[in-house]
């Protein structure tokens, strides 16, 4: 089929010369993508049973804990997180146009909310750090003192700051792939498994989220 | 190759979700007092089965995707759930002293600034040791 280790299909897909065909890749590309996700959601998985436990135990903590969170940030971030996933999903079928110039403007568009998440974040963070709402032995709030309290925000911390860091990986990642439309500008119908699997981690965080916002903010 | 949708599909899913995060603030507002984080994660889950579904795709995937996704769902269920078994049907002295199951009063429910929670901050404390 190919002499060489690779070869130039139309559109510009690369084909590595252990797959039958560039289909064959394309669900190779997918399916090891879906495997890196599963472990993904496995890892919030330990944080999500963690939680699960606490609240269990201190039901009165976490429903006085939740409340002292500012759910109208937390509201917008949701939103914004949605909306950014929306641009994500679109860059994917400007890519299958071969539209590179929208794919590009779609995921600028994605990086610019995914900055705003961070910068509301930053703020609730702030507060926290002021008004002493922070884990375990370094809580100092005086508005709630129950036990269990410090516990939440054990929790709070560390499933918001292990979020943050795949929004930030994910910043990267879909930050490459925008440079690649605007300057090389070779996705297209053959080729834009890179837009896809890209998109599909911001999804997984945009996933995440979805859970934390009401475990968090609504209890 | 895979089916090519127009983008109305995706303005359609980012409005269900939209609406439903509405919903969600809005009943979670209320504090419903015994379904209420029940109804929070139903909501969620739905929102995810149609992120899953659509905004990554998974509706027209091949079957190992699906299956993949699946069980890891299920890995997560099953440790949750497993997880709540056990503090369900524990010795009422084996869960955290304050907790709901717990017959014990917490021994440090946290203090102050200079205090804290296990002696606190002690440059604070000694601050605070000082003004006295």
């Amino acid at each position: 089929m190919q002499s060489s280790h690779s070869a130039s299909a139309p559109g510009g897909a690369k084909l590595a010369a252990h797959f039958a065909s560039l289909d064959v890749q394309k669900h190779a590309a997918r399916l090891g993508m879906w495997l890196f996700l599963a472990t993904e959601i496995l890892l919030f998985a330990g944080l999500f049973a963690c939680y699960a436990a606490y609240r269990f135990l201190f039901p009165e903590a976490w429903a006085a804990s939740s409340r002292s969170l500012d759910l109208l940030m937390g509201s917008i971030n949701t939103i914004v997180l949605i909306t950014s996933s929306f641009t994500a999903a679109m860059a994917v079928h400007y890519a299958k146009e071969g539209k590179n110039k929208l794919v590009g403007h779609m995921f600028f568009l994605t990086l610019l909310m995914a900055g705003a998440f961070l910068v509301i974040k930053y703020f609730e963070y702030k507060h926290k750090f002021h008004i002493g709402t922070l884990p375990g032995r370094y809580y100092f709030y005086d508005g709630i003192q129950v036990p269990g309290a410090p516990m939440f925000f054990t929790v709070y911390f560390a499933s918001t700051a292990l979020h943050a860091f795949h929004v930030i990986i994910g910043m990267t990642v879909l930050a490459i792939i925008m440079v690649r439309a605007y300057r090389k500008g070779d996705f297209g119908p053959n080729n834009y498994t890179a837009v896809e699997l890209g998109s599909m981690y911001w999804h997984l965080v945009d996933l995440v989220w979805i859970f934390l916002f009401p475990m968090l903010y609504l209890v | 190759m895979q089916e090519h949708h127009g983008a109305g599909r995706y303005v359609a899913i980012w409005l269900i979700l939209s609406v439903l995060t509405v919903v969600t603030v809005l009943t979670g507002r209320m504090h419903l007092p015994s379904f209420g984080l029940l109804l929070a994660l139903v909501i969620a889950s739905v929102k995810g089965t149609l992120v899953a579904l659509y905004f990554m795709h998974l509706s027209e995937h091949r079957g190992a995707n699906r299956l993949v996704f699946g069980v890891s769902i299920f890995f997560v269920v099953l440790l949750i759930s497993f997880v709540l078994m056990d503090f369900g049907t524990r010795f009422r002295l084996a869960n955290p002293p304050g907790s709901q199951y717990s017959d014990l009063q917490a021994v440090d429910i946290g203090a102050n600034k200079a205090e804290g929670r296990f002696g606190g901050n002690t440059h604070e404390k000694q601050d605070h040791e000082k003004h006295e």
